[in-house]
């Protein structure tokens, strides 16, 4: 077992519910953990599917919140956004864009395909220095909150697993087997370096 | 910790600061100090200072004083303070002050042993660090990166492998700078080599994440040691930059070209590590990206990658998971793009638009992400870098994008590099393009349609995409080059065997300019042949003159005096090779091993049968057995019969199996293990308790072969009682369907027809009986049958019958029970096939007495089965050998016992008495079919045998044998037979014969009634002369009727018509009638001549007086009816005168017959006729007296008879001649008989021991069972006893 905590870093697109919850989740576990989103902006959903509320990554989550609670506070407390942001803001001030941290982690747990890809695109594009690896893993999750909830059980399970694997890297691949068996969904897996 | 000695003053005080911990301390430092003096001094200061204040002395305290502290501090503290400790000590040492790194570079590397991996890798971070910082101290540091490499813990090792890929660079640069190189640089360069071949050799580790850091580090050396070109895409960051281009080509120590070459082996192992089968997820989609970033900084190998990329996606390893396929596929195709978006990508883009085509990308996307062509270069997309002699001068520091051009300039003339691999490919391709037409194309999915998998692998769905362009040109095209890539990598193929052939060329041929391309091509073949150039080979020929000094040279690891690592305890781990870990296993490990493997199979039964792979888990288990010897056979046995049933298909299938490895070493294949199997199998099912199902049945069946051991158990198997039905159906089914060994199958079972068991045996009679009736069995059944019938002409029973298996005589004598043994088999067949009966009578006649005794008590049955109208049983009776006589006559017996006989019988046996044997004791089964005359003719005989077949013979002819008897049919009536008997001739028989036969008569009360009596006394009386045994009968007739008294009154008086006096016997039975029915009989009397009343009175005188008084009682009228001369002979006592009168007529009346007076003379000397002649009349009713053992009906009747007529007789036994001999016949039977005594004795008693001609042992079961035997009291008799019980019945 690493001696060190992982770094674990969940990352969704808007960073808001998916990775926040697992966040919620994982720091509460006592995981080093940060989330991020990897959209170009931060999309809620608005007062109809075309009309989303779009805001960038320095809104703070408390600005959001004032914000719609201005715009329709009915609306977004009846469909759980407004309780959504509440809950992020108690986590973290504002949502952050994965493509615009230099830290180092040795998780990333992506929360949908697409954001996987960006997170591989990402992370082959910078520049390798020290070749720490990192691996990537992608666990699908439906953008709404009950799924939310499952796939953050569901990832900090697989984090607690991992964390205590003897040697990450060498067991990582069957671990990943039992997983997807037991969950009965696919994971992409790969791996990346600094 | 900071020394090893000082460090129990710090653990015990470490703010007391003792100044002798100083001084030593500062004595140590001010060795390597350059410029600590001062600071030191300042520092002693300020130690003081704080120690009198309460001021937080860290604070003011100089970076050195700062570092010791925290130093201190480190080495008492758990992981995680003591990594902060050392975290800031770094940053003190390396950035704040670097003066202090070589001050406590000691110190700090000494935490490389601490327990903490943590701890360990924050160490080689340091020395990352610091080596960094201050080049010089890779010198002392490299050997502790060494052994931290070898560090037992694998993220330890991996850190040193990141750290090293960092050094290595590092160190190739400063190598490069050092314009003159030390010793010490050439070590530490040569020891850092010598690490990157360890590290190159742990692409093989057996650990995944070491082998990841391990392709890094791969990836970063071909980097290195490969020239940046101007296309080259450069990393941002340039301080770690080292290339190949930046290497002197005249360098003091390093060699440009050995390092080119160790660039390129390097990739050949990275290749080569790409295309390993079992290559997992993780290993593969690091050496993607290490391609892609190969192809992307050095585009020279850009032809490699994308065939190494081709390949791959054509190949995907097999052991991949179905998201691993994704995962990787996903990464391919973001390295393809990535490969791609690179401008020298040109050449490559029909292949790799393919190829992402083929991961499912969209045309639009593969053509967004394609660069538009930098057209006006006509020069060739890479430089050739040179081969090692072309000496390029460039300055280290020269690294600017601008200078690049020039190198590149240098070797401009090279053509565009078609590498070998590639150009076999592009052959092959070529030449598969034509022929993929329709048709052929057809015949190839036909045929590897064979080939497919039962299921679809999971790399195939994942990578599965509709062929859109079918039949295109493009996709044609496509399809030869995928092919074309499969076969070169199978080492096949018409582009191949064109490179190799161009390789085999001589190269004098050649051009110059094919000459070069074809070095570079001779280079570049090993790759794809997989013939490695060593890594440590080739420097290591090369510099063969150092490499002993070389070891001493060797930069030595600071060792702290507290360290007791060894190098070679550190966990430095190795990839499975099987030569290295493969030793010949111990005999008896072999044999363990392969039984708990087979065990394991047995045992994991549920578990296979749970997935429906039982029949896989049966055939392999059974081939393993039947293969290999040992104990596993026994094992698989013996769980197959812990559940037969259940594991029935496994018994079948070892069965098979073993029947087969027989069948394949045929010639001199052995049996043995196919027997041992069905023999165990069978056992197994014959010990277990009883079965229903029928699997032994099915098992000996089913089986290729019954062995001989099988049939003994299929013989146990049958012998047990309650399967023997089951057993024997099987044999049965055995010698119906396997007819090319029925015989011998046929043979248990006839065996088993004598088994002593009686149902077994009975079963398997009943079961021969039906094969009997096959025609291809019958005449071995029969031949059996007689063969062993035929044993019973040994004086001894042969001991085959007592289960051996030789045919030898044993002592013991034969008993019913033999004999029976020998008999079943042929009297169940007897009654199927009446022929066989004449054998019978042929080892009859040869068999001894007491085999013959047994015989005719077996028979019965049989016998009876066949019945009277048998031809052969005729035949028998016809034909009569020779001392089969008794048989016959049993035989006859038998089958008139319940039925009267037929006509044909009467017939043959009528024959047989007439003309061949003529003993009467044939025709009394016949009797009643026989004709009245016959039957008279015959009784003379009849009656003189032994008294109780002459009861049967009665009982025949009186219809008294049976409830259902043939009286009806009996040639004489009771009247008759009575009759008969009067006049038999007594020259022929015996009277003391005819008196018993009559007295047999008698005893029937129920035939003989007094009508039937009186009609016979009627009869007789009117006969003439008068029968001799007339007045016995009456006398007996009146006492067993006393109402028949009148009649018999008038029997008498008419006798007295007809002179019955001159009958001397009957008148002798008259006077005693008379004296009988006194009374009554005076009237008779009275009408009697007076000569005879007075003969009557001579022999009873005391009639006298009662008839005296009688007549005086009548009235004178009546008086005077009587004659005077009766009233004379009634007073005659009182006048004596009239004896005289009566003595003539005396005398003439013993004249007549004259036998009287000669017995009273001759009893001294009795002539033995004249005896029987003259003194049976009265003897017979005597005779009844010695012989107390009769208690029958009859006897006691005439006892009471005797004893009324002998009333008078007893008491003066002189007083008549009957009585004369009777003392001498009492006194003689059983001491001193005469001849004639002795031959009647004999007769009755054992006749067939004696010499009479006729059958002997007839009177045993016919007429024995009289009871009075002389002692001789073994078995024989009693049986004989009770089979003449039976008979009687």
């Amino acid at each position: 077992m690493p001696s060190h905590p992982l770094r674990v870093a969940v990352v969704c697109s808007s960073n808001q519910n998916r990775s926040m919850e697992a966040h919620n989740i994982l720091s509460k576990r006592g995981f080093d953990v940060r989330s991020f989103g990897t959209g170009s902006h931060v999309k809620l959903p608005g007062p109809a599917p075309d009309k989303p509320n779009v805001y960038d990554f320095k809104t703070s989550y408390e600005q959001m919140y004032n914000d719609l609670v201005r715009k329709d506070k009915e609306l977004y407390t009846q469909n759980g956004i407004l309780h959504m942001l509440d809950r992020n803001k108690r986590i973290k001030t504002r949502p952050e864009r994965f493509q615009s941290c230099k830290d180092h982690f040795d998780l990333v747990i992506t929360c949908e395909e697409r954001v996987y890809d960006q997170v591989l695109e990402d992370l082959s594009s910078r520049e390798q220095e020290t070749l720490q690896s990192v691996h990537v893993i992608n666990v699908d999750i439906q953008d709404n909150h009950e799924e939310a909830t499952l796939g953050a059980f569901l990832i900090c399970e697989l984090c607690q697993c991992i964390q205590h694997t003897d040697d990450m890297e060498n067991e990582i691949d069957e671990l990943l087997q039992e997983f997807e068996d037991k969950s009965n969904r696919p994971f992409l897996h790969t791996v990346c370096f600094y | 910790m900071v020394s090893s000695s000082s460090h129990p003053s710090f653990s015990s005080a470490p703010l007391r600061s003792p100044t002798v911990q100083r001084d030593s301390r500062r004595a140590a430092e001010g060795r390597r100090r350059r410029t600590g003096r001062e600071q030191t001094a300042d520092w002693k200061l300020l130690r003081r200072m704080s120690m009198e204040g309460d001021a937080p002395h860290v604070v003011d305290m100089t970076t050195s004083e700062k570092v010791v502290e925290l130093l201190n501090q480190a080495a008492l503290l758990g992981t995680e303070e003591k990594l902060t400790m050392l975290k800031q000590v770094q940053e003190l040492i390396i950035n704040k002050d670097p003066s202090l790194l070589d001050n406590f570079l000691d110190e700090m590397i000494a935490f490389q042993t601490d327990k903490s991996m943590e701890v360990r890798k924050f160490v080689i971070g340091f020395i990352e660090e610091a080596c960094k910082r201050d080049n010089e101290l890779l010198l002392r540091l490299v050997a502790n990166l060494n052994m931290l490499l070898r560090d037992e813990s694998v993220n330890v090792v991996k850190k040193a492998i990141l750290t090293l890929t960092q050094l290595y660079k590092v160190t190739l640069q400063w190598m490069v700078r050092s314009k003159a190189v030390t010793e010490r640089q050439e070590a530490c360069w040569d020891m850092l080599t010598q690490m990157k071949g360890d590290v190159l050799a742990l692409l093989d580790s057996e650990n995944d994440g070491v082998r990841t850091h391990a392709i890094k580090f791969t990836e970063s050396l071909i980097i290195s040691l490969s020239p940046r070109t101007s296309d080259s895409d450069v990393p941002k960051r340039q301080d770690a930059d080292i290339s190949l281009d930046k290497i002197p080509k005249d360098h003091a120590y390093i060699r440009y070209d050995v390092l080119c070459e160790e660039g390129k082996s390097a990739l050949e192992q990275l290749l080569r590590f790409m295309v390993h089968p079992a290559i997992s997820s993780i290993n593969l989609t690091t050496a993607l990206g290490s391609l892609a970033t190969l192809a992307r900084q050095r585009p020279m190998f850009m032809s490699q990658v994308v065939q190494a990329y081709e390949t791959l996606h054509a190949n995907l390893p097999p052991t991949l998971a179905k998201s691993q396929v994704s995962s990787v596929r996903k990464n391919l195709k973001i390295h393809l793009v990535a490969v791609l978006k690179h401008p020298c990508s040109l050449d490559f883009q029909a292949q790799i638009g393919t190829l992402l085509l083929d991961l499912g990308m969209a045309q639009s996307e593969i053509t967004r992400a394609t660069p538009v062509p930098r057209e006006p270069r006509k020069r060739p997309r890479h430089e050739q870098y040179p081969e090692g002699k072309k000496i390029k001068m460039e300055p280290a520091l020269m690294e600017d994008d601008e200078d690049k051009e020039e190198p590149a300039a240098a070797s401009v003339s090279k053509p565009s590099p078609a590498p070998a691999a590639q150009s076999a490919i592009d052959l092959t391709a070529h030449f598969l393009h034509p022929l993929l037409n329709p048709e052929n194309v057809a015949n190839l999915v036909l045929i590897s349609m064979v080939y497919l998998p039962d299921v679809m692998p999971a790399s195939f769905q994942a990578t599965y995409t509709p062929v859109e362009s079918a039949g295109t040109d493009a996709q044609i095209k496509h399809l030869a080059r995928l092919m074309a890539t499969q076969m070169t990598a199978a080492g096949i193929g018409p582009g191949l065997e064109q490179s190799r052939a161009r390789e085999g060329d001589s190269k004098e041929g050649l051009g110059e300019d094919e000459l070069s391309q074809e070095l570079l091509i001779k280079r570049k073949v090993p790759m794809v042949h997989g013939q490695a150039i060593s890594v440590v080979g080739s420097y290591g020929e090369k510099q063969p003159a150092i490499e002993v000094p070389l070891v001493k040279k060797l930069p030595e690891p600071i060792l702290p005096s507290t360290q007791t690592k060894l190098p070679g305890t550190t966990g430095r781990k190795k990839v499975f090779r099987l030569a290295d870990v493969v030793q010949p296993l111990l005999e008896s490990q072999i044999e363990k091993l392969t039984s708990t493997a087979v065990k394991r199979i047995l045992n994991s039964e549920k578990t296979i049968a749970q997935s429906g792979m039982a029949h896989i888990r049966v055939r392999l288990l059974s081939r393993l057995v039947t293969q290999f010897e040992g104990t596993m056979k026994e094992d698989v046995l013996g769980f197959i019969l812990q559940d037969i049933r259940g594991r029935s298909d496994l018994a079948f299938s070892l069965l098979y199996q073993e029947y087969n490895a027989y069948l394949s070493q045929l010639p001199e294949g052995l049996l043995d293990g196919y027997d041992h199997c069905l023999y165990t199998l069978l056992s197994g099912l014959q010990e277990k308790p009883e079965q229903r199902d029928g699997l032994f049945t099915k098992l000996v069946l089913e089986a290729p072969i019954i062995t001989e051991s099988a049939l003994d158990v299929i013989r146990r198997y049958c012998e047990d009682e309650s399967r023997v039905y089951l057993g024997m159906t099987t044999l049965k089914e055995l010698i119906v369907k396997r007819p090319s060994r029925q015989f011998q199958y046929l043979h248990v079972l006839l065996d088993l027809s004598s088994h002593e068991k009686e149902k077994v045996r009975t079963t398997a009679l009943a079961f021969i009986k039906r094969m009997y009736e096959k025609d291809q069995l019958r005449d071995y059944i029969e031949k059996f049958a007689l063969n062993y019938m035929q044993l019973l002409v040994h004086p001894n029973p042969p001991s085959l019958l007592f289960g051996a298996d030789k045919d030898t005589e044993v002592a013991a004598p034969w008993t019913e029970e033999t004999v029976r043994q020998c008999l079943f088999l042929y009297l169940s067949l007897l009654p199927l096939n009446h022929r066989l009966v004449h054998e019978l009578a042929s080892v009859y006649t040869e068999a001894i007495a007491d085999i013959k005794r047994s015989v005719l008590r077996v028979i019965e049955q049989p016998i009876r089965g066949m019945g009277m109208n048998s031809p052969d049983l005729l035949l028998l009776v016809e034909t009569c050998p020779k001392g089969a006589e008794t048989l016959v006559t049993r035989c006859l017996h038998i089958l008139t016992d319940k039925v009267p006989p037929s006509p044909e019988l009467v017939e043959r046996v009528r024959d047989l008495y007439h003309k061949r044997v003529p003993d009467v004791r044939f025709l009394i089964p016949v009797i009643n079919g026989l004709e009245k005359k016959e039957v008279i003719l015959a009784l003379p005989k009849l009656i003189k045998l032994n008294p109780i077949v002459v009861k049967e013979v009665f009982n025949r002819l009186l219809g008294t044998q049976h409830s259902e008897g043939s009286a009806s049919m009996s040639p004489l009536t009771p009247g008759e037979l009575l009759v008969s008997l009067h006049n038999i001739d007594s020259t022929k028989c015996d009277m003391k014969a005819i008196i018993k036969a009559t007295n047999l008569c008698y005893g029937e009360k129920n035939v003989y009634t007094s009508e039937v009596l009186a009609v016979v006394m009627q009869q007789l009386m009117e006969q003439n002369p008068l029968p001799m045994l007339l007045m016995r009968t009456v006398i007996q007739s009146l006492s067993m009727y006393p109402r028949l008294g009148g009649f018999v009154m008038n029997i008498l008086s008419r006798l007295i018509g007809k002179q019955v006096w001159k009958h001397p016997k009957v008148w002798e039975g008259f006077v005693k009638c008379c004296q009988r029915t006194k009374p009554q009989s005076f009237s008779v009397l009275l009408q009697l001549p007076a000569t005879q009343l007075t003969s009557v009175f001579d022999r009873c005188p005391e009639l006298r007086d009662p008839l005296l008084q009688h007549v005086l009682s009548f009235t004178p009228h009546q008086q005077a009816h009587i004659a005077p001369s009766v009233m004379n002979a009634l007073e005659a006592c009182d006048k004596p005168e009239v004896k005289p009168v009566e003595t003539p007529v005396e005398r003439r009346v013993e004249a007549a017959p004259t036998p009287a007076p000669p017995v009273v003379v001759e009893t001294a000397v009795p002539p033995p006729a004249a005896v029987k002649a003259k003194t049976h009349i009265v003897q017979p009713m005597q005779q009844t007296q010695p012989d107390p053992g009769t208690d029958d009906p009859v006897e006691e009747a005439m006892d009471q008879g005797g004893e009324d007529m002998g009333v008078q007789g007893k008491p003066d036994p002189t007083m008549t001649q009957a009585e004369v001999p009777r003392p001498e016949e009492a006194a003689t039977p059983p001491a001193e008989t005469t001849e004639e005594e002795e031959e009647e004795e004999e007769e009755e008693e054992e006749p067939m021991e004696t010499a009479d001609p006729e059958p002997p042992e007839v009177n045993r079961p016919i007429g024995d069972g009289d009871g009075d035997g002389d002692g001789d009291g073994d078995g024989e008799v009693e049986a004989a006893d009770g089979s003449g019980a039976e008979e009687a019945e």
